[in-house]
């Protein structure tokens, strides 16, 4: 599989990263007020900034996750229009654009495998467990311009290995299984080092939140 | 809900990455409908697959986004699509497998395999691929003790039990995940105990006698 070596865009050795958590968030701030300009007036050259930058991304999505070429291109074509189309769904508070848009080609990929979609917590579940969602810390983060910060040094300050098993689970292999295949590892090595990513985002989230959420463990 | 047994950061990360069955996906919903200290993992989980995103190698693409728009132009704009319908109310049922139940649990068309055990089907794809079903367990039965190859989670829907790692609820997720430890549930709730299954291939049981019973529980 020569998907194998598929690897972050940008070389890390070396680049500053303050500089480079600085870039990731005006480009954040950008994208989403792209995708708020479309949904609020039909913004033609935001979407077209849009498209420019995240139509290559979810065909290299697509085609990494083992779609041919012509298929990409298509479903490509249909999920930017879902982008054009839905755009007044998007809430900036809610989630970065790349995390719309990465959800979108992701639940777009399923219903096309599946011919059914993807299947999710619907949030007005009456058996929805909604408690202590305002007093967690992890709850607020996205909404949150000092959150989306902690987030991007977070990922920056993975070790390469953890990092590059991440971007293959997203975008390239099926399942852990196969990325374990691909890199010659242990499925337990890949496990355990999706794992640890996930916790060292989570940590560090937390512990810069410390200060102002030690002593709410009764929640406001 | 009292949660006690969570979804592994694995798991909810391969959610996020859209790579679980559609089986695996209903399990991971339900517990993350009635757990939210897993949903908001899941909710940061796509966000770092939001941020990632943003670092991908892009593909060339052949169409650009003026000819897309005018395209869009000359295409009728379907409705927003409306929300399912109905929505099915089946009581201590969250709606991810709600939605894929043609009754209530006690109308289902249940299937006796065991004393004390009976089954509901909801995948009619071969076992080799992997089991999607409900169990119906009376209380006091005892399992036959097995492993599995590969990951499967159980759902507590209704009812408890015990097995080596702990004592499971309403809401508790059990996600084992290939390692070889075998367990053995016990019910030991008042209530019929009712666990929904997704494996991702066949189980191994310990003895002949349930090797015998295997292609019957089919997990």
């Amino acid at each position: 599989m020569n998907t194998l070596v598929a690897e972050p865009a940008k070389k890390r050795e070396g680049a500053q990263p303050d500089k480079k958590t600085e870039a990731s968030l005006a480009l954040r701030k950008r994208m989403g007020d792209n995708l708020v300009a479309i949904g609020l007036h039909r913004d033609e050259a935001a979407f077209a900034d849009v498209y420019s930058y995240y139509s290559g991304r979810v065909k290299s999505f697509l085609m990494g996750k083992g779609m041919n070429d012509e298929i990409a291109e298509e479903l490509t074509q249909e999920i930017m229009l879902t982008v054009w189309r839905r755009s007044i769904s998007y809430d900036p508070k809610k989630a970065a654009a790349s995390t719309w848009l990465f959800t979108i080609a992701r639940n777009r990929r399923i219903d096309y495998l599946r011919g059914n979609s993807r299947i999710e917590v619907e949030l007005d579940d009456e058996m929805l467990d909604v408690e202590t969602t305002e007093s967690d810390p992890q709850a607020k983060f996205v909404s949150d311009a000092q959150s989306a910060k902690q987030l991007e040094r977070a990922l920056e300050k993975l070790p390469q290995e953890q990092r590059q098993v991440m971007h293959l689970s997203y975008f390239r292999g099926q399942s852990h299984g196969a990325i374990a295949k691909w890199l010659d590892l242990p499925i337990g090595t890949v496990k355990s080092r999706i794992r640890l990513a996930m916790q060292a985002v989570r940590s560090s989230l937390l512990s810069e939140d410390e200060s102002l959420h030690d002593n709410s463990t009764e929640s406001s | 809900m009292n949660v006690q047994h969570h979804l592994t950061d694995e798991t909810i990360q391969d959610y996020a990455a859209g790579s679980l069955t559609a089986s695996m996906e209903t399990l991971v919903a339900c517990h993350l409908t009635v757990c939210n200290q897993c949903r908001h993992k899941a909710m940061l989980a796509e966000n770092v697959g939001g941020s990632l995103f943003d670092d991908m190698e892009p593909a060339a693409v052949a169409g650009s986004a003026m000819d897309l728009l005018a395209r869009a132009a000359m295409m009728p704009e379907h409705s927003a699509p409306s929300s399912p319908a109905s929505k099915p109310a089946f009581k201590g049922v969250p709606l991810p497998l709600a939605r894929q139940l043609p009754a209530d649990l006690d109308d289902l068309d249940w299937r006796r395999i065991a004393p004390g055990i009976k089954q509901f089907n909801l995948s009619s794809q071969h076992r080799k691929h992997g089991a999607f079903q409900l169990l119906h367990l009376d209380p006091g039965v005892v399992l036959s003790a097995h492993s599995h190859n590969d990951r499967e989670l159980t759902y507590l829907v209704q009812g408890s039990y015990t097995d080596e790692i702990g004592q499971f609820k309403a809401g508790d997720i059990a996600d084992l995940d290939g390692h070889d430890q075998t367990h053995q549930p016990v019910v030991d709730s008042k209530e019929p105990c009712i666990a929904l299954i997704a494996t991702q291939s066949p189980v191994n049981y310990s003895g002949v006698f349930s090797k015998i019973m295997q292609p019957f529980v089919g997990i």
